[in-house]
Parts: C-alpha cells; structure tokens; sequence
C-alpha cells in the first residue's frame, strides 16, 4: 500500500506492558504541560538547595539573589569532605538502612500474608495496635528504647539501631502491604495450589511478585525513613565513630560560630544522592504489575 | 465485646512477648558511682593506670590545639591513659546527656551550657565536687559561673570559660559620622539613631543591629534600668520582667529596634555576620568573637572594626550576660579520680590562659588581666566583670526552650505595647519556674 | 473466571461471599488454609519479635510513666511518686492544650485533604505519562520525599525569608508590596507556609504508593473499560478506584496519624521566628510540655492521650474493617 502522505502518525504498537503510547498526541501535550509543572514545584526547593551548595555563606544571604548558579565555588563540598566522620558516618547510614529495609520488608510481607489471607483470633487486635503505635512520638520512647538496648548490649550497634527503626517502620508497612496482598485475587493463589504448590509456594512465587510494586514503594519508604532518621539515632548512637549521617549533618549547624548554610547544603546535596540512585534502581519495579497471561480463565 | 476481647489478647500477648524479649529492668536501680562526696573516690591514680578517659565538648568553642596541648599534657602526668575527646553537638545536647550519663557507657567528662547545667545537678547525674571547690579556685572563679555549676549549696560543675557580650562597630561609620565610643548607655542609643540616619541610603542599614530574638541583648538594658527577670525566695519565684525598671528597660529596646534597626523582628543572630558583610551594619551586639569571625567571613572588612562593651547609665560597663559552660563529672563514671586530675588540668591557668588568647574568658577573675591582645578580649574582660546570670532555677532550660523571650522580643520588634509584651512573658516564666 | 472482580476487604480464600453458607456448613474447600492453623501465626512471629524488641518494653514503660511524677531526677535514681491520673487530668485541665488540639484538628484536616487529593491526581498523572516524564516526574518527586526534613524546612524558610526570600522577590517584581513582609510572625502566614511543607513533603510518598497500587490492576480491565467506551473519569471510579481503595483507605488513615503529630516542621519554624505560643501544635507542644523540659511521666501521659487520639479518629476505618471480619 502506498504511503500518501509523511503524516506524523503516533505509534500504535504499544510499549509491552501498557497501552500509553496510544493517547492521542493533544492530550499528551496537556498532561505533560502539567507533569512539567509539578516537576518544577517539587524539585525547586531541592534545585536551591542544589545550587545554595556551590555559594559561599556571604553571598548565600545577599540581597542579589542568583537563580542559576553562576561562578561556584567547591568550598563548601571540600568542608563535607574534611570533616571528621562523613565517611564513617556514610558507612554506618548505609549499613543500618540495608538492614531495616530488607528485614522490615520480608518481616512485613510475611505478617500482611497471614493478615490478609486468614483469619485468626488477634488479627484485628494485631492490626489495631500496630495502626496505633504508629501516634506515639518516638521522643516519649527514645529515653526506655535506649535502656532496653543496653541491657541487651548494643547501644551503639548497627543491629541495636536497626532494630528500633525496624519497630517505627514496620506498622505502616505490614498496613500498607496488606493493602496490596488483599487487592490480589486469591484465585492466583488458589490456582497455583491446585496446580500442586504448596501454600508456601503460592505465597513465594505468586503473590510475592505480584505485590513487587507495593514492596518497591514500601521499600523507599523504610529507605528514607532510615536514612533520614535523627532522634533516634542521636541517643543510640553515642560513640562518634558510630553516628549516621543526620547527626554528621548537624555539625555543621555550628560550624564556625554561626550556621554554616553552604555546608548544611552541601552535606544535604550528597545525603540525597544515594536515596535517588536506590530509587533508580528499583523503580521500574513498580510499573510491572500484573502480566498479561498470568491468569486464564 | 468480641472487640474488646480481641484487643485484650493482642495487647497481652504483646506484653508477654515484651516481658520475655526483655530481660531484666532494674533502670530504677541506680548504683551512684563512687563519686559521692567522699573525697577518696577523687584521689588522684597511681601513675602507672591504664584508662581511656572520655571528655566531651560541645561546638567548634574550644580551639583544637587547645585541646591537643591538654590531651599531649596530661600524657606526662599519665602515660598509659588515652585521653579521647569527643565533639557533641549542641542541638539535641540535653537528650544525649540523659541517656548518657545514665548508662555503662557514660563519658568521665561532660560540657554543659550553663543553662543546662542545674538540671543535671539536681538530678544528681554529676559527682559532687563541693569537698574540691577550694582547690580548684573557690572564691577565685567567675561569680556567675560557679552559680551555674552548684545546685543546692553544693558545687558540681566547674566553670570551663566564658563568653561576655560586647558591641563590635565599624570604626570607619564611627568616623564618617564623627561618632566617638559611648560612655553612656543613652550616648549608646543616640550614637545608633545617628548611623541610621547618616546611612539611611544603605537598603537594610542599621544603627545597632537589633534582630527580636536577641533576648541575651535584651537582658542588658532590663538589668542596667534596674529590672531584673525574676527573683527568689524561700524556693518562691517572683517575676520581676513586668515591674517598672524592667519595661523601662525594654522600652528603650523598642525606641532602638524601630528607630535605629532594620534587622527583622523574628529573626535571631545567626546571621548578623553576614548581614554586617554586607555593610548593613553600624553595631551590633553579641559575643567577643564575632569581630574575628566577620574578619574571616570578609575580609574586606578587616581594620575597620572595633569592640567596646556596652556602657551602662550610669558611665561604668552595663551589666551583661555571661554565656558559658561548665565541665562536670558524671557520676556513674568509671574513672572518678582520672577524670579529676584532668578537670585540674583544665583547670590550671596555663590551659585557662590559652582561652584568653582565644577571645574567650577563663575561668578565674585573676587571669582576667591575661586577657590581653585583642581588642575583643579586652571589652570582653571589662564586660565580665559586672555580669550577670539567668535565675539560677532547674527548670530555666525549659523557659529557654519554649522561647518565650524570644517571643516577647519579636513582640516589642513588631511593636507591641511593651508592658503587655512584658506581662504575658513574666507569668509564663513564673508558672515554669514555679512548678 | 473473576479477573475483573477484587476479593472484599478481609475475605479470606475458600470463603464464600457474605451472601453465601457460614464456613462450618462448607467442609473441604474452607479448610484449604484454615486446616494449618499455626500458619498464620508462625507467619506473624517475626513481626511480633521486631515489635516487641523495639516497642514492648518501651510502651510498658509509657504507660506506667505516665501515672508517675518522673523527671530528670528519677531517671537517674530518685524515687517515682505515684500520681495516678494527676498528670492526665492536669493536661484535660489546661486551657491551652484543647486550643493546641483544635488547631492540629484544623491543621491536620487540611493537611490530609490536600494530600490525599493531590496524591491521588499525581498518582493518576504518572499512570498516564510517557515513560520519559515518568521517570523525571517520579525523580523530582523522590527529590522531594528524600530531602532531609531539617534540610527542607530551612530551604523552604529562605524561599519565604522576609529579606532575601524569592517569593517576597517574585512578589514585589509583580508589583505587590511584600518586601521585608514576615511569613512567620503571624500565626496564619506561619501555618500557611507549614501546611506547604507539610503537604509539599507528603504527597511523593502517596503518589507513589497509589500508583503502585494501580499498576496491580489488570491492563486488560482497563482496556476492557475503554472499549465498552467509559470516559475517563468513568474508568478511573469503577476500575481504578475499588483497586486502590483498600490501599487509600491505609494511607488516609496513616497521613491523619502522621499530621496530627507534625513535629519537625513546625518546631524548625518556630526557632526560624515564630510566636512559639501561638503556633504550637500537639506534637511540638508534646515536645516542649513533656520530653523536651525533662518531664517524662507528663510526656507519657501526652503521648498516651495522642493515641487515644488516634484511635477517635480511625475508630469508623477499624468498626468497618471488624464488621467485615464477621460473616
């Protein structure tokens, strides 16, 4: 068939997994016009922290204010540097976020399994409390978390500090993955059991791939509330050696008699970094749903 | 209630759950270390002890080669202990101090602001030092200061150095507008409307740089009229901050915030370097090391700064407030009389004198005339010797924290009627103080 | 086959819907996973062990704590009086506490709202983006999730500075009068800027969580839907909405707890230069009454009414979710 015309036509064959490709260009358009506005809303705070890190302190709070960054300066990035902890402090940040995502993620998932798809006596009651505690400040129970680490002997502890943030993370978590294993048909579940899979075997190999995204989301939650975290940390970890970054973060709030805003900046820049390299990592995890095929009917 | 009953499992089964991942509790029973005021668990060590002593100092405040000198020092005298000097920060000091000091791992050594302190001390987280108060400078040591280390009658924490408020001006301004240094306290507020008015083209200038939250500057003009916040009797707290003397005080604040001063009403004095680097500023009051601070920020402003203290009515120095810390020994530590010798040694005027050297106060009134060199250490000294101190109260550190001077300061900056300003803040300090 | 049709919160498999027989009449097909009973339970230890280790023994603590006149001086030895309900009654008692709790009922409302909402339509927005802007969409967003909260409170305090803030700067370009103008002295400004932060840093988290959620539900029902010619917003509340609903209703439930109990924004604000009096919310008030002045039985009995709190305002989500355990 002859070709007419070079129309631009938008391509009809869609991407694998969603059918995107086939909105018509005009609305396109429309939702990326507003895409780019949120972009800009969200990420402008970030972008002056950004470009606040390249200003030295002096020319941080003049009345000239630069937009995009013109003639930087890689002081601030060099005072992150120098400091005493930053890399032990990196270290123990990465150490104890590892641990508190991957524990709370499989503990999560084991618990939303059995609250979700059984019934038992304790479930709501289970669930109840953990919602609740969710309420209570973490600065009411830093002062008897500490003496229940000592007693155990890790204060001071990645495995001491990865158990308190366990505690904090895991009610949201074991919520919000219930949300996503009971949204799944248990037709799946059932389906692979007749098949001959075990319980244990449908949980393992259907549902747990199916709720991925809900893991993923879940997972940058506990990420960056572990990382982030401050309160407890401070009272935890007391020996320098053992801080995390927060704290490390926090020197700079005194540097040099007066709040050191470049330094605070730039500590903060590189904080983020390896949150959005995790981030890059797993997110395509999310959009992988449900594939086409995976049940027949 | 099925529901009731259900929670009721949960909750219990939680419990036990807790009981038996616990262990033993004993946190009410706190074995006090040896350090009660028996003066032997204090006696020095033989030579030869093998320790690690754990000190910790708070901020950037004590210069590093101060610290290394005392660290190489008391290595003579104790050559097999480590001396490990470790840097807290003082956002979030006071929760560290509780869960440390109280624990196995508690450092032998602890700096405390000296708002902090009083609540440690009569908490009984610190030894007592009261039999060793004589040795280590009795009399001698700075008025306000050892207020702040005693609780009760008895001594707990020694005066570690201080900081005196002072006025850092530009002496080029000075000049420009034939400006001589104040001697007075009303010359002091004239001198600040006529930089305003001679540098009114400047955007932002101001006379005397005046941000609301600046309540330690406040102080001075409360005490110099005559106020004071509150006084004590008979345990009884009476707030002095809505008499007379003290709205006069802040009455003069006012006239300086909105006729000589440009600096925000809700802000504090973080920030006062820059906006002095960015020749916003005539004067400004704040700590002795603030001159050497802006030289570092810009030096372009080098040579054409100088301190003097703030002048009181009546031609003599106007009493100020003294910032400072204290060090304590905490007493569940391990090594009570290591950690002593070592206070000593902190103590002694060769370490005390390097901090005049540094622009801060040592510890003791004698070496104040060592407080040579620098201009700012000088104002400092003269400034020091008529200061004075916050209501020495446990419960001080919390009237601090929910900034209810700061707020009456953003109040009086936005205009307010003083007296009210003034009223609202002195019956919340009195119920905290009271409590 | 039932592709189209999500289980109803709480249905267990093997269990037939509400309108059908009671499991005892149904032997055989109800037992397929309730015949191991242990499962569950062995499925939840982990959970409870990490709960326990971190909490139990803390929130025992909290409770008795909160009977007790405890401060500094009993944390380290002194011994603890026993006040009974003295410290609960003194907060019902105080004036100021329930004007606190109305604004964070305020504040917190507004927060969800806004949240919830916004969320929502991002969430649907990232559905529907090319994976290009995807991408960029769900990295600015992560930026703004990942941004330390100490970090982000102060870079939003400079954006609102009253000297050197771009919003004054933008402002007065286009000819309002807001140079110098304070957006935190007054206690409306204030909660203004802190509802922005707060809502600014919330919604990634919801945004990501739902359209995680949406990606579990079958392209083919969607499509399904477009062909039988449903509009858009048609699709989104019969397909998509019963999806993700058991996952909105966690979130919304969550976010009330979580804004309810602000902390750090506004506490940052308040050193920044607010009126700390007349801007405190329950969680900075928590802070200043309780745990910040040393005074840990009150700080107890604080957080125990916050959760009691909480459980007013999710008590209609837990009375559902208990009614539908029940056949």
């Amino acid at each position: 068939m002859a070709v007419v015309a070079p129309v631009k036509v938008p391509p009809v064959v869609a991407p694998a997994k969603a059918d995107r490709g086939r909105r018509r260009p005009r609305r396109r358009w429309g939702l990326n016009l507003i895409a780019l506005v949120l972009i800009l809303l969200s990420s402008f705070p970030v972008y002056w922290m950004f470009t606040t890190s390249f200003q030295t302190n002096a020319a941080i709070r003049s009345p000239d204010q630069e937009l995009t960054p013109v003639g930087g300066t890689l002081h601030n990035y060099r005072s992150v540097f120098d400091s005493d902890n930053f890399t032990t402090a990196f270290a123990n940040s990465l150490k104890v976020t590892a641990l508190t995502v991957v524990l709370a993620l499989a503990v999560a998932f084991l618990a939303a399994v059995a609250v979700s798809r059984f019934r038992f006596r304790g479930r709501v009651a289970f669930l109840v409390m953990i919602l609740l505690v969710q309420m209570v400040p973490a600065e009411a129970l830093m002062i008897s978390l500490v003496k229940v680490l000592e007693g155990w002997q890790l204060r001071n502890t990645i495995i001491g500090l990865t158990i308190a943030y366990l505690a904090f993370v895991l009610p949201f978590t074991i919520w919000t993955l219930r949300g996503f294993v009971a949204a799944l048909p248990v037709e799946l579940e059932e389906a692979a059991m007749i098949d001959g899979a075990s319980r244990w075997g449908a949980f393992w190999r259907i549902t747990l791939p199916l709720v991925a995204p809900g893991l993923v989301a879940t997972g940058i939650f506990a990420f960056i509330q572990a990382w982030n975290e401050y309160t407890l940390a401070l009272v935890v970890m007391i020996r320098p050696e053992k801080e995390t970054l927060p704290l490390w973060l926090q020197s700079f709030n005194y540097g040099a008699r007066g709040t050191d805003w470049g330094g605070v900046m730039a500590g903060s820049t590189l904080i983020t970094v390896p949150v959005i390299i995790f981030f890059l990592f797993v997110h395509r995890r999310i959009a992988s749903g449900l594939t086409a095929g995976a049940v027949k009917g | 209630m099925k529901f009731k009953k259900l929670a009721a499992l949960g909750l219990v089964s939680s419990l036990l759950f807790a009981a038996a991942a616990c262990g033993d509790d004993d946190d009410s029973d706190s074995t006090k270390g040896d350090g009660d005021s028996s003066s032997d668990a204090l006696a020095a060590p033989a030579k030869d002890t093998k320790a690690t002593l754990r000190v910790w100092l708070n901020g950037p405040d004590t210069p590093q080669d101060m610290r290394d000198w005392a660290i190489a020092e008391f290595k003579k005298q104790y050559p097999n202990v480590t001396v490990k000097i470790e840097e807290q920060e003082w956002d979030g000091l006071v929760p560290r101090l509780t869960t440390a000091l109280d624990s196995a791992d508690t450092p032998d050594i602890v700096e405390m602001g000296n708002t902090q302190a009083q609540e440690f001390e009569a908490a009984g987280a610190l030894t007592d030092l009261s039999s060793k108060l004589d040795e280590l400078g009795g009399d001698d040591l700075l008025e306000s200061l050892k207020e702040a280390g005693s609780y009760n009658e008895q001594f707990y924490g020694l005066p570690l150095y201080a900081g005196a408020r002072v006025v850092t001006y530009r002496t080029d301004l000075f000049e420009k507008s034939k400006l001589e240094v104040p001697t007075t306290l009303d010359e002091f507020v004239e001198a600040g409307k006529k930089l305003q008015k001679d540098n009114a083209s400047t955007p932002n200038f101001s006379g005397i740089y005046f941000p609301g939250r600046n309540w330690q500057a406040m102080l001075s003009f409360i005490w110099d009229a005559g106020g004071d916040i509150a006084t004590q009797s008979d345990g009884e707290w009476t707030g002095t901050l809505a008499d007379k003397e003290s709205v006069d005080g802040l009455t003069t604040v006012q006239d300086i915030m909105k006729n000589a001063n440009k600096a925000p009403a809700d802000s504090d004095d973080r920030n006062d370097y820059i906006d002095f680097c960015a020749n916003e500023v005539g004067m400004l009051m704040g700590p002795g090391w603030k001159q050497g601070q802006i030289e570092e920020e810009c030096p372009a402003l080098k040579g054409k700064l100088g301190v003097f203290p703030l002048p009181g009515s009546d031609g003599d120095v106007a009493p100020s407030f003294l910032g400072g810390s204290v060090l304590g020994l905490s007493a569940k530590g391990k090594n009570q009389g290591l950690a002593y010798q070592f206070l000593k040694l902190i103590n002694g005027d060769e370490f005390q004198t390097q901090y005049a050297e540094n622009s801060l106060i040592p510890n003791k009134k004698s070496l104040l005339d060592k407080v040579a060199g620098s201009p700012g250490a000088l104002a400092q000294a003269e400034a020091a010797e008529n200061s004075r101190f916050t209501p020495s109260s446990e419960f001080w550190a919390q009237v601090e924290g929910d900034n209810i001077l700061q707020d009456m300061g953003t109040q009086i900056g936005n205009g307010d009627d003083v007296e009210k300003a003034a009223s609202t803040a002195n019956d919340a300090i009195v119920e905290i103080l009271n409590q | 086959m039932t592709t189209g049709v999500l289980p109803e919160e709480g249905m267990v498999p093997g269990e037939p819907t509400p309108s059908g027989s009671t499991p005892a009449s149904r032997p055989g097909r109800g037992g397929l996973l309730g015949r191991v009973k242990a499962l569950p339970y062995a499925l939840t230890i982990p959970a409870l062990v990490a709960l326990a280790a971190g909490l139990g023994w803390p929130l025992v603590r909290l409770v008795i704590m909160s009977t007790q006149d405890y401060g500094l001086r009993q944390q380290f030895g002194a011994p603890a009086p026993n006040v009974g309900l003295d410290n609960f009654t003194e907060i019902f008692g105080d004036s100021y506490f329930w004007e606190v709790l109305r604004r964070s009922l305020v504040f917190c409302f507004l927060a969800v709202t806004l949240t919830m909402v916004a969320g929502t339509a991002v969430a649907v927005l990232l559905g529907k983006l090319g994976r290009v802007m995807r991408t960029a969409l769900s990295v600015s967003l992560l930026l703004a999730w990942a941004t330390p909260a100490l970090t982000a409170t102060v870079v939003w305090q400079w954006i609102f500075d009253s000297r050197f803030g771009v919003v004054n700067w933008a402002l007065t370009k286009l000819g309002f009068d807001y140079e110098g103008h304070s957006w935190v002295s007054e206690p409306l400004s204030f909660f203004f800027v802190a509802l922005l932060i707060v809502v600014w840093m919330g919604i990634p988290f919801i945004a990501f969580t739902l359209h995680a959620a949406m990606t579990q539900i079958p392209d083919e029902v969607m499509e399904a839907a477009a062909i039988d010619g449903a509009s858009s917003w048609q699709r989104f509340r019969d397909v998509t909405w019963p999806g993700i609903k058991p996952i909105f209703v966690v979130l919304l439930a969550l976010s009330t707890m979580w804004d309810l109990r602000v902390f750090t924004q506004i506490y940052v604000l308040q050193q920044a230069g607010g009126v700390t009096r007349d801007t405190n919310l329950l969680g900075t008030w928590a802070y200043r009454t309780g745990v910040g002045s040393q005074q840990f039985g009150k700080g107890a009995a604080i957080a125990l009414v916050m959760v009691g709190l909480a459980l007013l305002l999710t008590l209609f989500h837990i009375r559902q979710m208990f009614k539908q355990e029940e056949i």
